[in-house]
């Protein structure tokens, strides 16, 4: 359908489309309504339904009727401006138009996927199609601005995400500071025996990508650290990093271990973090025989001289490269980066939280994690497992889901959980013969050779039963003294089965780390709702955030396997990389912008800006805004009290045009009043 | 939205065909046949259909063979299931009731000892099946005296419904002449309903009474529209819930108190009373109704350790996995029929875990637990080595005076 045919060219000329989307606009709203309604409204010239706007056919009819009816401003109404708007906007320029006289009215997810009345989702659909038109005839043409990007990245967390990724840009040849908060790398991998679902041992394969780590001439480590700070935008952040101090000089140590051996404490006497507090370690230690970097450290805690000040201060004579320095102090630094990927990884569930297990009450209740290390050829007892008063366990109980898939404590599926656990099962077996009794909800064996290794397990003989443990309790007769009962039933035989074991083990689920909000705040991204970090889109920008040129790898954006968390970190540096090569990023140019002759100076903008974009300009008593820092947020437009500040997009008439084509105040426009021009859809 | 009378009202009249209109039913297709609740369950083993079966049975268009089973006999409505169910599915307080409804009205032949305090019930207003107007002789057994309603109705800061067990049974009589004490000794304006006061019926709705449960209600309501108070305490933990979920749909809206936490919420103004020392091992045990269904674990402990000179332990199930003493959703009466059925009487295993913690005191909170773990101790000859009292009671007795 078309409107009037001679035009000035200052007219305001609209060629306005709607989306079926499918199904999933057209079963709730009448599209063809929608668009015989556009017809009606001023300055609409084109009018037209179509299947899937954002198809090819679909962005070409934009671009055909930009030339054939001479348009000068598109209104799309289809889906979420997240999804979308980029391609229509391109589609806008491919036909010649600024990319900016278009605007967007989302009839998906805030019409048809929410109403199920189709008159008023189709009512709704008018007024905010309405609204757009209304809106678009005020849009001024935006000439985005570009931003150079900075070639060096900050990878935050040395779990095998971040190790992973900072090899993968420092092996493209981008440089790379790698921020671990604890002594070492390796993260929770670095704790495990073997892995599933190949059983390879985890030392074998991650110590030769942590080495990797520690020469690459790319790569800048900084363990024991912590970022502090950061500022800036997309290409250009300035981040300030805690190195928090070792007490031992990292450019001398070469971790040779004299000074453990010299400590005056003969005996290891402290909880040994490492391994879970399963053993003992001297103040001055080395978190584990592979720790990356090679260098000891010393825990003020638990040091003599700390605590008083009175030592012989042994280690010091023992170390003949005078690397322990007991007056290093805290330093902090800055760097500059163009991008950032977070990989801070996740926390096991804390077992106490399910009190009814026994964790932390019974001493042969353990979690996961303490069997990694105790089935572990480097943990605390070489790889044996025994009990606490020494003997080998007999017959061995894992729960499942604890800490996952209850609404008690963790809604979601850890996802590993099931796997780890046939894997401690089949370690447990080999090391000790015992009988092992496996009580799980489902197995969740989704993925490469997970299945198979499922099999493989359940042929060795371990006892897998259908049912959740409801009750943990000691032994009752004689000759069960220090063992545990569980009760549960066995749901596929519909019996409830008591089963006494020597040793319960926890399989504890994976949750966000207490800090990732303070994390997600310094980086200002999102998490969603249970606390893991949020990607921009679920499937189709699965690491990227909110902010630009920050990305997650791992499990920090929620659970996965080593092998998922690989391809993750692998995803996040090619996006980073693909920022740093393109050289500079094209920034959106819905900034607020200062109005200079009405700018009285009164500052009251100044400490309002989240995003510290506006400063005060002394010589000329003026605030200044920073375009590159300035998200659109429009906290300044709307607090400055002499009007201005203006927003590009969001310019006052814009606003107030777009409410009143929503409540049809000028228009007066209903529904009943259908045009009687013809259609030309498709 | 609805108001909290409108939903407790939806819940109330909720029948199976309804189940899934209102959130709570809808949340039974959620289940995720984890066994859980079978597996906790104290009488799982014995359960021919346990919860998990019974959602199996339902989804499937079962369900009327388990309408013809005695399964549900075997459940003492003690919560459990419903505190661990990983889904959150109220099991106990909208599924259950609902099954074990049908289930009543299709017994062949109601247990005796039940049947005999259910009608009691009806006809006298308590299970015992004694006079009515007998029910509030125990406070004659006091040195001060206690208002009560129907003879001086003036409005009351604090009205006590004493319920049965503590009105009637001689050792729910000291639980209520220590919390007349204790009330006494706060100096709080209280009174009691004498003779008008009728069972709440809590026992009734969850053995599958319901229109017990109605008649009762109903009473009980018109009798307390009738005065005017502040607060609304009772001693018995069924009774509490009764109130607490089951009694709003019906127009109660007084703020509530069980004696446990409302003496809690006094501690500081009881503490400097509590002069004698009671040189005690304490175990205590959490009642199902408190514990599990409120979360009033730490009120009663806070009570216990304010005592001079008690030690408190723990059992080894305790809190949220306390093991109910058998009493709930009408096992008070059906200790003849589980004993028939080869199932052990749960407060001798209970009894069984007090003794091996070394306690000599097994404390309680619930008035019918009072009467089922002294007989167990006395069946399992520990009458020498642990005594049962309610907390109220080791309060009272550190008040001194007597
Ligand atoms: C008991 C158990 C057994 C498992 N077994 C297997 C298996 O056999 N096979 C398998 O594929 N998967 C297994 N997994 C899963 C595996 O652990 C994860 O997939 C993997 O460790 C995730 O790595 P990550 O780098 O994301 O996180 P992490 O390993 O948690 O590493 C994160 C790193 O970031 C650091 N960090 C955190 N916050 C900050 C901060 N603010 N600043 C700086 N640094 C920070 C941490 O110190 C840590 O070093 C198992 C999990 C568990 C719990
Ligand atoms: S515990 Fe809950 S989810 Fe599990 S089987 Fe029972 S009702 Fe279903
Ligand atoms: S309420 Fe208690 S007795 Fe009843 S089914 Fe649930 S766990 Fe069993």
């Amino acid at each position: 359908m078309q409107g009037g045919n001679g035009h000035k060219a200052d007219q305001i000329r609209i060629g306005f489309y709607i989306c079926h989307c499918g199904h999933n606009i057209a079963s709730v709203v009448d599209v063809k309504a929608v668009a015989v309604f556009a017809t009606s409204l001023p300055g609409v010239v084109v009018s037209r339904d179509y299947k899937y706007m954002c198809s090819d056919p679909g962005q070409a009819l934009i671009q055909q009727d930009i030339r054939d009816y001479h348009l000068n401003r598109i209104v799309v109404a289809s889906c979420s401006p997240l999804l979308h708007e980029h391609t229509f906007r391109t589609a806008t320029a491919k036909g010649g138009l600024n990319p900016f006289f278009f605007q967007m009215v989302n009839i998906r997810e805030d019409v048809s996927w929410v109403h199920e009345d189709r008159v008023a989702a189709t009512q709704k659909s008018m007024d905010l199609v309405r609204a757009a038109v209304r809106r678009v005839s005020l849009h001024k043409a935006l000439e985005p601005k570009r931003v150079a990007i900075r070639p060096e990245v900050m990878v935050v967390g040395g779990g095998i995400a971040g190790i992973h990724a900072a090899l993968t840009l420092a092996d493209s040849g981008k440089r790379v500071y790698l921020i671990e908060r604890e002594p070492t790398i390796g993260g929770h991998m670095a704790m495990f025996d073997k892995t599933f679902p190949t059983l390879d041992c985890a030392a074998c394969i991650l110590t030769p990508k942590m080495s990797a780590v520690k020469n690459h001439p790319n790569i800048t480590l900084w363990t024991y650290s912590e970022v502090t700070r950061v500022s800036g935008f997309v290409g250009n952040y300035t981040v300030q990093i805690k190195r928090k101090p070792r007490y031992v000089r990292e450019d001398l140590c070469v971790g040779c271990l004299e000074c453990i051996e010299a400590c005056v404490y003969k005996d290891a006497r402290f909880a040994d973090e490492f391994n879970q507090g399963l053993s003992k370690r001297k103040p001055v230690y080395l978190p584990f025989p592979q720790a990356t970097p090679q260098v000891v450290l010393i825990d003020p805690e638990t040091c003599i001289q700390f605590k008083s000040g009175k030592c012989k201060k042994t280690c010091i004579e023992s170390c003949d490269r005078n690397a322990i320095d007991l007056e290093q102090k805290e330093e902090i630094r800055e760097i500059e980066v163009g991008t950032i990927v977070l990989a801070t990884g996740f926390q096991p569930f804390d077992a106490r939280r399910v009190p009814y297990y026994g964790y932390g009450h019974y001493p042969n209740v353990y979690t996961a994690l303490e069997i990694e290390r105790l089935v572990n050829a480097a943990g605390p007892t070489g790889g044996e497992l025994i009990l606490k008063d020494g003997r080998k366990p007999k017959s061995v109980g894992i729960i499942h889901c604890v800490g996952s898939r209850d609404a008690a404590t963790n809604r979601w599926c850890s996802r590993v959980c099931c796997m780890y656990s046939l894997k401690l099962a089949h370690l447990i077996k080999e090391r000790t013969q015992a009988e092992i009794y496996e009580f799980y909800i489902d197995i969740r064996s989704a993925g490469k050779s997970m299945e198979e290794f499922y099999n493989r397990v359940a042929e060795e003989g371990v006892h897998l039963i259908r049912g959740k443990v409801g009750d943990v309790y000691p032994d009752p007769s004689e000759e069960g003294k220090g063992r545990l009962v569980l009760q549960a039933e066995d749901t596929l035989l519909s019996r409830v089965l008591k089963i006494p074991v020597d040793l319960l083990v926890l399989a504890t689920g994976l949750e966000p780390r207490s800090d990732a909000a303070d994390v997600r705040r310094l980086f200002n991204i999102s998490c969603s709702t249970e606390g893991f970090f949020m990607e921009r889109h679920p499937k189709l920008a699965p690491v990227d955030t909110f902010t630009e040129g920050i990305f997650i790898a791992g499990t920090c954006q929620g659970p996965k396997d080593i092998p998922d968390t690989v391809a993750q970190a692998g995803a996040a540096a090619a996006q980073a990389l693909r920022l740093v090569d393109a050289q500079s990023y094209e920034l959106e140019p819905n900034t607020a912008y200062i109005v200079e002759e009405l700018c009285s100076g009164c500052k009251s903008c100044i400490p309002l800006c989240p995003y510290s974009a506006l400063s005060y300009v002394e010589e000329k008593k003026k605030a200044f805004l920073n375009e590159a820092l300035c998200k659109g947020c429009g906290t300044c437009v709307a607090a400055c009290p002499s009007g201005s500040i203006r927003q590009n997009l969001f310019e006052d008439e814009q606003i107030y045009g777009e409410i009143d084509g929503l409540l049809g105040t000028e228009f007066g426009t209903i529904l009943d009043e259908s045009p009687t021009h013809a259609l030309t859809g498709r | 939205m609805l108001t909290a009378q409108e939903a407790a009202k939806a819940l109330s009249d909720l029948t199976l065909d309804s189940l899934y209109e209102i959130p709570e039913g809808r949340q039974v297709l959620s289940c995720i046949q984890c066994g859980m609740c079978a597996g906790t369950c104290p009488y799982g083993e014995f359960m021919e259909y346990p919860p998990r079966r019974i959602i199996a049975m339902l989804r499937d268009g079962l369900i009327e063979e388990v309408f013809h089973s005695e399964s549900l006999l075997n459940c003492v409505a003690c919560y459990a299931c419903m505190s661990k169910c990983p889904r959150g599915i109220h099991l106990t307080e909208v599924l259950l009731p609902l099954i074990k409804q049908e289930m009543f009205a299709n017994l062949s032949e109601v247990p005796a000892e039940l049947q005999a305090a259910l009608q009691n019930t009806l006809r006298y207003g308590n299970p015992q099946g004694l006079s009515p107007r007998k029910r509030a002789d125990w406070v004659k057994s006091l040195d001060f005296p206690i208002r009560i309603l129907p003879d001086d109705p003036r409005p009351a800061d604090v009205l006590w419904f004493v319920e049965c067990y503590t009105s009637y049974h001689p050792r729910g009589q000291d639980n209520s002449r220590a919390v007349a004490k204790l009330l006494h000794a706060l100096g709080v304006d209280f009174a009691i309903l004498g003779n008008e006061e009728r069972c709440a019926g809590e026992c009734a709705r969850l053995v599958g009474e319901a229109g017990l449960f109605d008649t009762l209600r109903e009473r009980n309501v018109g009798v307390l529209r009738k005065y005017q108070f502040k607060t609304f305490l009772t001693a018995g933990a069924h009774a509490y819930d009764a109130f607490k979920y089951l009694y709003p749909a019906y127009g109660f809206d007084y703020p509530l108190e069980h004696t446990t936490t409302f003496l809690a919420g006094r501690l500081e103004a009881l503490k400097p009373r509590l002069a004698r020392k009671l040189n005690h091992l304490v175990a205590f045990h959490d009642p199902c109704c408190l514990g599990r269904h409120n979360g009033f674990y730490e009120e009663p402990r806070a009570l216990l350790r304010a005592i001079p000179g008690i030690k408190l332990v723990e059992m080894d199930h305790h809190h949220i996995n306390s093991l109910c003493c058998g009493g709930g959703g009408g096992g008070m009466w059906l200790d003849t029929y589980y004993k028939s059925k080869g199932m052990e009487r749960l407060s001798e295993r209970r009894v069984r875990e007090a003794i091996k913690t070394g306690a000599d005191v097994l404390a309680v909170a619930c008035p019918l637990e009072v009467s089922r773990f002294e007989d167990a101790v006395k069946v399992m000859g520990y009458e020498n080595k642990m005594v049962v009292r309610d907390v109220v009671e080791l309060l009272a007795e550190a008040l001194g005076g007597d």
